[in-house]
């Protein structure tokens, strides 16, 4: 069986500072995967690479067995990978409903038509309502969505996210900036909509972690140096000493 | 929209809610002549007619896809100067005039579909320079490349010369009223369309956000051209009946002013709306033909207007007629109407007067030396006398004044019309 992402010896240089030092990772189909590290290990990068927002220096990047090198986000996507931004990123002056219908556009075989007209689809008006519902947002889908607040909006991203039915969903730090009610609901969410698909996620939150993940890998200075079950993560003395110990201590 | 479900009555697969404004627009533009039948009322007409055409075409860029162009008149120009080399082939004879439109539609396409290629793969301020380079470039061309241009004098021709259509040879204004109104109209409804299809929805995510909807799948850079070439069509269609219009075609039809004067057009209606560009189109053609033949301020006066929307009402005219909706919908719009006597029209009037100061200080220093006579709002009198003077001053200045103190009233009114009372 192919993995859903398969990272073989990886590197990102920016000038002459390596970032992503590599890194070898394989994450199965249908698993739940975090990624953890300290601040500046390189964690966004590395999430950039595989979407396609950098191009690698060196290394490969494989999504179902198919290599990524090259290859601008749209096609990515297209592929049946999705990712969220840690800065939230949507559309603001579109209303929420629309937000979700654009992002349901390309996966349904609209493309770049101009004769089809998008309001008399019912499917994609029921599709679109489907995940308002799922994300509960439904009360909102006429407002822009700009006027939400912060915790609507990142539900709202991972509506957009999942909406195309990519089966790799990539979310970076979903629950930045939550109050703990907001994470509860949050991590709620993303165990509901990422049922039966793979999830890769960059997070600070250990709570969110441990309750959310199968597998955990821990990037440190651009190198994966430990990947396992939360458990042997934890029990992991590199880790401990590298990162996890001074979290757990904060905690 | 979704209210629209609510009413039963169905005609062409839509409920009529929706139509009616259409359908409105269309017995407007029928009847209109027979208020407004002289031939400059007619031209004037027509001109609008393509202003709307071409400013809804700019605006696809500027609204709805987020490209802020300074060289559109190039799209709607070069679509002029191929009708008119049209008009003149020989071949015009076996051409009902009517479908000319197209042809300029045709080669609008094909010019954006050049240019896009290249300058839509960036947003933003490349997107705005590059712009401007081929604006100022094809400018440049009209005076260099004589054959296709004909330099300073143009290019003209002969509308009734082509195939008389149904016995039609539109050589009346009012013949040539109807066939601009009905391309106006079907244009336009063929540009809303297009903003409710895939491709003109993406144009509105990639506008807020182009790294997104990168990750959902589209390329931002297809989508601009997209609603580029698309717009460039209409934008040659626009010129195609200005050809049939005034005959003629110039530099003037293309240089950066008029790119310039699409931009100011499209930004006072507001570019937040569909229909903004429709009412920017409407005032500043009235503004430019009514005003400007009274006076040879009527640019001074737009800009005025233009900066004051600019500074004070960023989403435009469209902006401003919107935000009565709230008032509306509460139904307490009634009890505007005195706030806007008290204060709106002060206002207006003051402003009036300081334009009478305006007007005569600009007859005194450019007016011939010894002619003190002149009119203004239908009043002759010598700009030699106090009291010309002294009349104009006290209407600014109690206009003025009366518009400032009612304010805050104003203000408050406003406030209360536009929020809905606390849940009783």
């Amino acid at each position: 069986m192919t993995s859903a992402l398969e990272l073989v010896n990886l590197r990102k240089s920016f000038g002459q500072t390596e970032i992503i030092r590599g890194v070898d990772l394989s994450i199965p189909k249908g698993e739940r995967h975090a990624i953890i590290g300290p601040n500046g290990a390189g964690k966004s990068t590395l999430f950039n690479l595989i979407t396609g927002r950098f191009p690698q220096t060196a290394g490969v990047v494989e999504l179902n067995g198919q290599d990524l090198a090259g290859k601008a986000p749209y096609e990515i996507n297209r592929l049946g990978l999705s990712r969220s931004f840690q800065i939230t990123n949507i559309f603001p002056m579109m209303t929420v409903f629309e937000n979700v219908r654009c992002s349901l556009l390309w996966s349904r075989g609209y493309k770049y038509s101009f004769w089809n007209l998008v309001a008399r689809s019912n499917d994609l008006t029921e599709a679109a309502d489907a995940i308002l519902e799922q994300i509960n947002l439904t009360a909102r889908r006429e407002l822009p969505a700009g006027v939400l607040s912060y915790a609507e909006q990142r539900a709202l991203e991972i509506g957009i996210t999942i909406a195309g039915g990519a089966n790799v969903i990539m979310l970076d730090e979903p629950t930045a900036g939550m109050s703990h009610s907001e994470t509860d609901y949050i991590v709620e969410l993303i165990r509901k909509v990422t049922e039966n698909k793979t999830l890769v996620m960059v997070e600070h939150d250990m709570g969110v972690v441990f309750g959310l993940a199968d597998r955990i890998s821990v990037l440190v200075y651009g190198e994966i140096i430990a990947t396992g079950a939360p458990e042997e993560v934890r029990a992991n003395p590199r880790v401990q000493e590298a990162y996890l110990g001074a979290a757990m201590e904060a905690h | 929209m979704s209210n629209a479900s609510t009413n039963s009555r169905i005609l062409f697969g839509q409920p009529v809610s929706v139509l009616l404004p259409w359908i409105i627009a269309a017995i407007i533009l029928l009847i209109l002549p027979v208020f407004l039948g002289s031939r400059s009322q007619l031209t004037i007409l027509s001109q609008m007619g393509i202003t709307i055409v071409f400013a809804l075409a700019y605006n696809m860029l500027l609204g709805q896809g987020g490209m802020l162009s300074f060289g559109h008149a190039v799209y709607m120009g070069l679509g002029s100067f191929m009708c008119l080399h049209v008009m003149n082939a020989t071949w015009f004879g076996a051409l009902p005039l009517p479908l000319l439109p197209l042809i300029g539609g045709f080669f609008g396409l094909i010019f954006a579909f050049i240019i896009g290629s290249f300058s839509t793969r960036k947003a933003g301020t490349v997107f705005a320079m590059i712009s401007l380079g081929i604006g100022e470039l094809f400018a440049a061309l009209v005076l260099i490349v004589t054959v296709f241009f004909g330099g300073e004098e143009g290019i003209s021709g002969y509308r009734d010369e082509g195939l008389p259509f149904f016995g039609i040879e539109f050589i009346s204004n009012l013949e040539v009223y109807y066939l601009i109104s009905i391309w106006m109209f079907v244009a336009v409804v063929l540009m809303y369309l297009f903003s409710r299809t895939p491709v003109g929805r993406m144009a509105n995510a990639v506008r807020d956000n182009p790294e997104r909807a990168e990750f959902l799948g589209y390329s931002a850079r297809w989508v601009r051209f997209a609603s580029f070439t698309v717009s460039g069509f209409f934008c040659g269609v626009a010129g195609g009946l200005s050809a049939i219009l005034f005959e003629i075609a110039t530099e003037t039809d293309l240089n950066v002013t008029a790119s310039g004067a699409i931009l100011l057009i499209t930004f006072l209606g507001g570019v937040g709306f569909f229909w903004g560009p429709i009412i920017g189109a409407i005032v500043f053609t009235l503004l430019a033909t009514v005003l400007g033949l009274q006076t040879h301020l009527w640019e001074l006066y737009l800009g005025v207007v233009f900066v004051g929307v600019v500074m004070f009402f960023p989403a435009g005219l469209s902006g401003i007629i919107m935000s009565h909706v709230p008032a509306l919908k509460t139904g307490k719009l009634g009890t505007l109407v005195m706030p806007y006597i008290t204060c709106v029209l002060p206002g207006v009037i003051g402003g009036l007067g300081i334009a009478a100061l305006v007007e005569m200080s600009f007859h005194v220093r450019s007016g011939a030396a010894d002619e003190h006579e002149m009119t203004l709002f239908w009043i002759d009198f010598s700009t030699h006398n106090v009291l010309p003077w002294v009349v104009p001053l006290v209407i600014a200045v109690v206009g003025v004044g009366l518009a400032v103190r009612n304010a805050p009233a104003f203000k408050a009114a406003w406030d209360n019309a536009s929020t809905l009372p606390e849940a009783a």
